[in-house]
């Protein structure tokens, strides 16, 4: 079945499909990687993962809750910072600016959450770089569908892993991440919900993922 | 699988993208597999047969949410007062929604609750009640399964609920998207009880008559 997810431009510059066509393939080869490999290796850039559980289900502990929820602090840090800068200097059209406006608000509430819940065990802060995609409408829009998108197949990969409190606190921001993902879908006009079940993703596929956007500084 | 393919809904007419999604596309493929494999976890003997008491209630809850919402849908297809560009909203939520019935069935197997019988009070039949009810049922299910996931003992079964959860919230976005809702009103979706969710059904009246255990009595075939 051959195919491929591509941006069609109606109004303007077929040629600029570019950014969505590079997100795509990054996700597609996450995804041919996922179904081919099982385990792999822990990747160390972007987004550090050493000790994380897979899916497999591991024995929830607090320990393990904290290793879980800096790497959700993580994503939560660069989707705050992607929609804050976004907001700040990217030209969008209005449907875009009003998501990148709430969507930002709701992602630093989350690092705020994550932050305080964590306290002294929360990872350092991370730099990001979104280059184009916070200031080009088609190039932000591409990565907010992938960034949201990736946000919940993470939430929902670790579901199992978590201690009960910590699931019922990470479940309350999962469904906001998933509302993000079906809104910033509606508007660009791509299926807010193309699957019966959103597929999760182990903590290695993640890191993968969002390695590949070189948004991650350091 | 599903031909999902989204025509565009642009409210404000600024963005005039659309992605192709092409329904044969190896994402699409490689996705709806995956998806599928999911369900397929859920429905292994393995699962059913480990499925603790408090699990096979919670199902049972998640169940009749899933009945109702199949059914809502299912029947807005079919009387076809929903067209044009909103047609494909009861099509593919309905095929969604009846995919999550069966899969909840499976597990359950004799120990499924039986499908209640509906009377939707005319919101399958006008585009505008309809929307409103969906933006209700999404919402509803959301916080419903949120509210038990904490709950349930089998990781299989988690892995699955949550995996419904979110697409469940994905649809909540897109419907409040549809009728000018904020598709995310808060930073924090709150969970709600059995026992809350039971009484907003309650007061819809769309249930005509309370579900009953099904197969009671009858021979069970487990190949």
């Amino acid at each position: 079945m051959a195919g491929h997810v591509s941006i069609a431009v109606f109004d303007e510059c077929p040629g600029e499909q570019g950014a969505f066509d590079e997100l795509s393939r990054t996700t597609r080869g996450t995804l041919l990687g996922r179904a081919v490999a099982a385990g792999g290796t822990l990747l160390a850039g972007g987004i550090a993962i050493g000790g994380l559980p897979g899916l497999a289900a591991a024995a929830p502990s607090p320990a393990q809750d904290a290793a879980i929820l800096n790497v959700v602090l993580q994503l939560e840090e660069l989707e705050a910072a992607f929609f804050t800068e976004a907001e700040r200097r990217a030209r969008l059209t209005p449907a875009l600016r009003r998501f990148a406006r709430v969507v930002g608000a709701h992602e630093r509430a989350h690092v705020a959450f994550l932050r305080n819940a964590l306290g002294s065990k929360a990872r350092k802060r991370s730099t990001f770089d979104f280059g184009q995609a916070t200031r080009e409408r088609r190039a932000f829009a591409a990565a907010a569908v992938l960034i949201e998108d990736t946000v919940v197949a993470a939430y929902n990969g670790q579901a199992a892993n978590l201690t009960k409190r910590t699931l019922a606190a990470a479940a309350s921001i999962v469904s906001v991440e998933a509302r993000h993902a079906g809104w910033i879908r509606a508007i660009v006009g791509l299926d807010p919900a193309p699957d019966p079940t959103d597929v999760p993703m182990s903590a290695t596929e993640v890191a993968r993922t969002v390695r590949k956007t070189g948004f991650v500084r350091r | 699988m599903l031909d999902l393919t989204l025509e565009t809904v642009d409210r404000d007419g600024a963005v005039r993208e659309a992605f192709d999604a092409v329904p044969a596309s190896t994402r699409r493929a490689i996705l709806a597999g995956a998806g599928a494999t999911l369900l397929a976890a859920l429905t292994r003997p393995a699962a059913a047969s480990a499925a603790s008491g408090g699990d096979r209630e919670i199902l049972n809850f998640a169940l009749t949410l899933e009945y109702l919402q199949a059914a809502f849908y299912t029947e807005t297809e079919r009387l076809g007062a929903v067209g044009g560009r909103l047609a494909r909203v009861p099509r593919q939520l309905g095929a969604v929604e009846r995919a999550h019935v069966e899969a909840i069935r499976k597990v359950l197997g004799r120990q499924a609750v039986k499908r209640p019988s509906f009377n939707f009070q005319g919101t399958t039949e006008d585009a505008t009640a309809f929307l409103k009810t969906a933006v209700a049922f999404e919402d509803l299910g959301v916080a419903a399964y949120k509210g038990q996931a904490p709950n349930i003992d089998s990781p299989a079964i988690l892995s699955a609920a949550v995996a419904i959860h979110s697409v469940e919230a994905r649809h909540a976005a897109w419907m409040r998207y549809l009728v000018g809702k904020r598709p995310a009103a808060s930073a924090f979706d709150a969970p709600r009880s059995q026992r809350e969710v039971g009484e907003i059904v309650a007061s819809t009246r769309f249930i005509a008559a309370s579900p009953r255990r099904t197969g009671r009595g009858k021979p069970r075939f487990t190949g």
